[in-house]
């Protein structure tokens, strides 16, 4: 075997008391993918960020063979600037001393059409949906041609169409010599197209083994230390209508004519390709859009609301995007934990914020969700992506809502903390609570939802009861393939 | 905005130190010793009774349009126009002392009220604009400052002059109008513990309000914040109201207590400096009073270090263009030492 690509010896970061990474070595070599798993917090985005030279280590030695690409977990784009702009941002193809526009363009477009990571190249970034943002990222890393490509969990937003279609890319790039790190939660997708894994656990190695020789039991275990929680039974409940939607809408027309209806105690999964009127319908629930057709919550009609109605009267949504929509990053857990519920009088004291009640609602999300955190006190931007996510899913399940909208809630977070955030979204459906969930992930729709709806183009394709559950037939509705 | 970040107090000394280090620099290329120069500075700021009473004086003609810029920057707003909003106040304040009539303790309450709505009304055209139009409201409160200070001249000459308007300012306000003096034969005026009152009040609302929550949330994630249900044209409208308010309160206490009337040259840029003392304070009130103490000594000693050191008054506006220099630089020093 050649020398590898990337080589880590050694490597230690931390942060203050905590060891992020602690003594890790790690090999990468030219022509293979190597998958790093690991619960949150195990240090996996420290150590990409590491290998990528965007992070200083505390100490170990880095030997890197060529350039490399890191496609980071949270993305950082230019919004206000299109897709192709970001994508060739510092590698401007150049004529005379002026950007070619049209250059670079085609080769945007090419590249999205090569790699089936398909978005137009003349949106604006800030107006993408998160999936879609997740491609122009990858397709940026792509761009630069590195000999040696990390991605930081590039599938989570991803549908499993779509995520094949970048394994494929990754498996070409890779037989043409590119050395490629990947992070990943999807077992599955470790074993189907990874060649060696490396998994993590509190910032040590608990394995290395050959993709092919190894099972999704033995990463698990090795991830979590022990076995997973169980998902709670499904309780049997009496379904009356909740939530009812007749022919909703949004002026723009990304989305058209949705007619559903949610019942208490029911989870109705939203199935579909990123993008095609996902967000719409979260942020029509919410309150956070314009929107034609009529809404009822309970029997009374909704007023075309406004965020601050919808929490009132109970329907509490997870937004897609933590750190933009659901976090205030610099502020800590306890004050996190009260976004959304400021106004409550649980929360406050005539006009005063109730500090002992915030606190104790921080500890109760902390302690219900596992949330990994030095302290409530400590700012969430300190915290890994998955424990973030704990934090906006526990707030939202707090004070006995009545519809739960959820967009993609497991986004980026390990088996063990998915798996508790599932057995509680199934606990508030057996209380229950109406729960839409947008999920691009169809094992998290197939495990949870009592009923789906297949979104493509803006309209409701297709929708199904949990007998009648069938991978082909939904995933041919979500390409459009079938009406 | 939320990226103004509320630094750590070591590297608020290094960017201190590295303030003075520059500054004698400066001094020196001036052909000042710096020794001198500093001597001066301490002598004209705090060299006795008179100058530490002048030094609070100005310290609290910044305080009020810091704290004004602060609040408005806190709800993720630029608030450029602080000083239109002093000017507004401090003509409304100069109005209505000349023609509210009653005993002098009523018609300098009323002064402060004016001084206060007039600010807030300048102040919500800016947050009016803003909500409405989403527009930038850095453009917004530099225009409204052009137009304060028209509007400012105008009155004095034209209608102003039917209550006895001449040469430029409203007539003198009688002594029982005037702010009550604290320090005796100076010009420290209950404005200053008003001003240090006005923090500790700014300091809880932010800390310990659900509207200050609201209002931080608004300027650290707007998108979050609008989420949770935050309303931000309404946030703009209010913290723009606000912050014009405790601008023009400023406008006001200069007028009652330092001019005894309003004069159109009541203010040689105190909103436009208001916006450096805000930001090496942190944006938090406690630390805004410590830069506005600091520039207050700049300020009443800048005559002294151009009358005994023969230092220019361009070099004091040299080193707080400074002042801005070391703050932005802050985060770097940071880094570096970290
Ligand atoms: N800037 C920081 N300051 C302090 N602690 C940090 C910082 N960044 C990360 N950490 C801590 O380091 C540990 C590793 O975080 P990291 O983001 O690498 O985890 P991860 O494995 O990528 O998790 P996830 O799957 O949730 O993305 C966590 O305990 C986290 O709280
Ligand atoms: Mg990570």
């Amino acid at each position: 075997m050649t020398r590898p690509a990337l080589e880590l010896r050694g490597i230690v970061k931390t942060y203050g008391a905590t060891r992020a990474v602690d003594d890790v070595d790690l090999d990468v070599v030219a022509g293979e993918i190597h998958a790093l798993c690991g619960e949150n917090g195990a240090g996996k985005s420290t150590l990409a960020q590491i290998a990528a030279g965007k992070l200083a280590a505390t100490s170990g030695e880095i030997a890197r063979a060529g350039t490399i690409g890191l496609v980071r977990q949270h993305f950082e784009l230019a919004g206000r600037l299109r897709v192709w702009e970001n994508v060739v941002l510092g590698r401007e193809p150049q004529r005379g001393a002026r950007l070619d526009a049209r250059a670079a363009r085609a080769r945007v477009s090419d590249l999205a059409t090569r790699t089936g990571l398909h978005v137009d190249p003349d949106a604006l970034v800030e107006s993408l949906p998160i999936g879609l943002a997740q491609r122009v990222e990858i397709l940026r890393e792509l761009d630069s041609g590195p000999s040696v490509l990390v991605l930081d969990e590039p599938t989570a937003v991803l549908a499993p169409s779509e995520a094949e279609a970048l394994f494929a890319t990754l498996r070409a790039l890779s037989r043409a010599g590119t050395a490629i790190l990947v992070i990943t939660h999807k077992l599955s997708d470790v074993l189907a197209h990874a060649d060696r894994v490396t998994v993590l656990r509190v910032g040590r190695v608990t394995l290395r083994a050959d993709a092919a020789r190894t099972t999704t039991e033995t990463i698990a275990r090795a991830m979590v230390g022990g076995d997973l929680p169980m998902l709670p039974a499904r309780a049997a409940v009496t379904v009356r209508k909740r939530l009812v939607a007749r022919a909703i809408g949004t002026i723009d027309g990304r989305l058209r004519d949705a007619t559903f209806a949610i019942g208490a105690g029911e989870i109705v999964g939203v199935a579909g390709v990123d993008g095609n009127g996902q967000s719409e319908l979260v942020d029509v629930l919410a309150g956070m859009r314009a929107h034609t057709g009529a809404l009822a919550l309970d029997g009374d009609e909704l007023a075309p609301g406004d965020p601050r109605t919808r929490i009132a009267c109970g329907i509490r949504t997870i937004a897609g995007d933590r750190q933009r929509d659901g976090l205030v990053m610099a502020w800590s857990v306890t004050e996190n934990a009260a976004l959304g519920d400021q106004s409550r009088t649980e929360m406050r004291r005539g006009p005063l914020v109730d500090r002992a009640a915030r606190e104790r609602r921080a500890r109760a999300i902390v302690a219900e969700f596992d949330v990994r955190t030095p302290s409530i006190a400590t700012p969430v931007a300190a915290l890994s992506g998955g424990n973030q996510q704990k934090i906006v899913v526990g707030r939202a399940l707090g004070f006995a809502p009545r519809v739960i909208v959820a967009y993609a809630p497991t986004r980026g977070i390990d088996i063990g903390a998915a798996a508790l955030v599932h057995a509680r979204l199934i606990e508030a459906r057996n209380d229950g609570v109406g729960i839409v969930l947008v999920s691009f992930d169809l094992d998290e729709l197939f495990t949870l939802a009592d009923r789906l709806v297949v979104l493509c183009g803006g309209t409701i394709v297709h929708a199904c009861a949990r007998e009648d559950f069938d991978r082909p037939r939904i995933g041919a509705f979500m390409a459009g393939l079938s009406s | 905005m939320s990226a103004i970040g509320r630094g750590r107090a070591r590297t608020n000394i290094i960017a201190a130190v590295a303030l003075v280090a520059i500054a004698s620099i400066a001094m020196l290329v001036a052909g000042t010793s710096p020794i001198v120069g500093f001597a001066a500075l301490a002598r004209g700021s705090v060299g006795g009774t008179h100058q530490v009473a002048e030094t609070l004086v100005q310290t609290t003609a910044l305080l009020f349009p810091a704290l004004a810029v602060a609040f408005a920057f806190r709800a993720g707003f630029f608030n450029i126009g602080a000083e239109g909003q002093l000017v507004i106040g401090g003509l409304a304040a100069g109005v209505v002392g000349t023609i509210v009539p009653g005993p002098g303790p009523i018609a300098i309450v009323a002064m402060l009220a004016a001084g206060a709505l007039g600010g807030a009304g300048w102040g919500t055209i800016a947050g009016g604009l803003r909500a409405r139009f989403g527009g930038s409201e850095v453009v917004a409160t530099l225009m409204l400052n052009v137009i304060a200070a028209l509007l400012a001249n105008w009155a004095v000459v034209g209608p102003l002059r039917a209550i006895g308007a001449e040469s430029g300012e409203t007539p003198s306000l009688a002594l029982d109008r005037t702010l009550p003096v604290i320090v005796e034969g100076t010009r420290l005026t209950i404005a200053f513990p008003i001003a240090l009152a006005l923090a500790a009040a700014l300091w809880f609302f932010l800390a310990r309000t659900v509207a200050g929550f609201a209002l931080r949330a608004a300027g650290d994630a707007p998108f979050a914040a609008a989420r949770a249900g935050i309303d931000l044209p309404r946030m703009a409208v209010f913290a723009f109201a606000i912050s014009g308010a405790i601008a023009g309160l400023g406008g006001a206490t200069i007028v009652a207590g330092v001019l005894h009337r309003f004069n159109v040259a009541l203010s040689p840029g105190y909103g436009f400096i208001a916006i450096a003392v805000a930001l090496v304070g942190d944006l938090d009130p406690p630390y805004i009073v410590l830069a506005a103490v600091g520039f207050g000594i700049l300020q009443s000693g800048s005559l002294a270090m151009q009358s005994l050191a023969h230092v220019p008054k361009d070099a004091v506006t040299l080193v707080e263009g400074l002042a801005i220099v070391a703050l932005a630089a802050r985060r770097t020093i940071a880094r570096l030492t970290a």
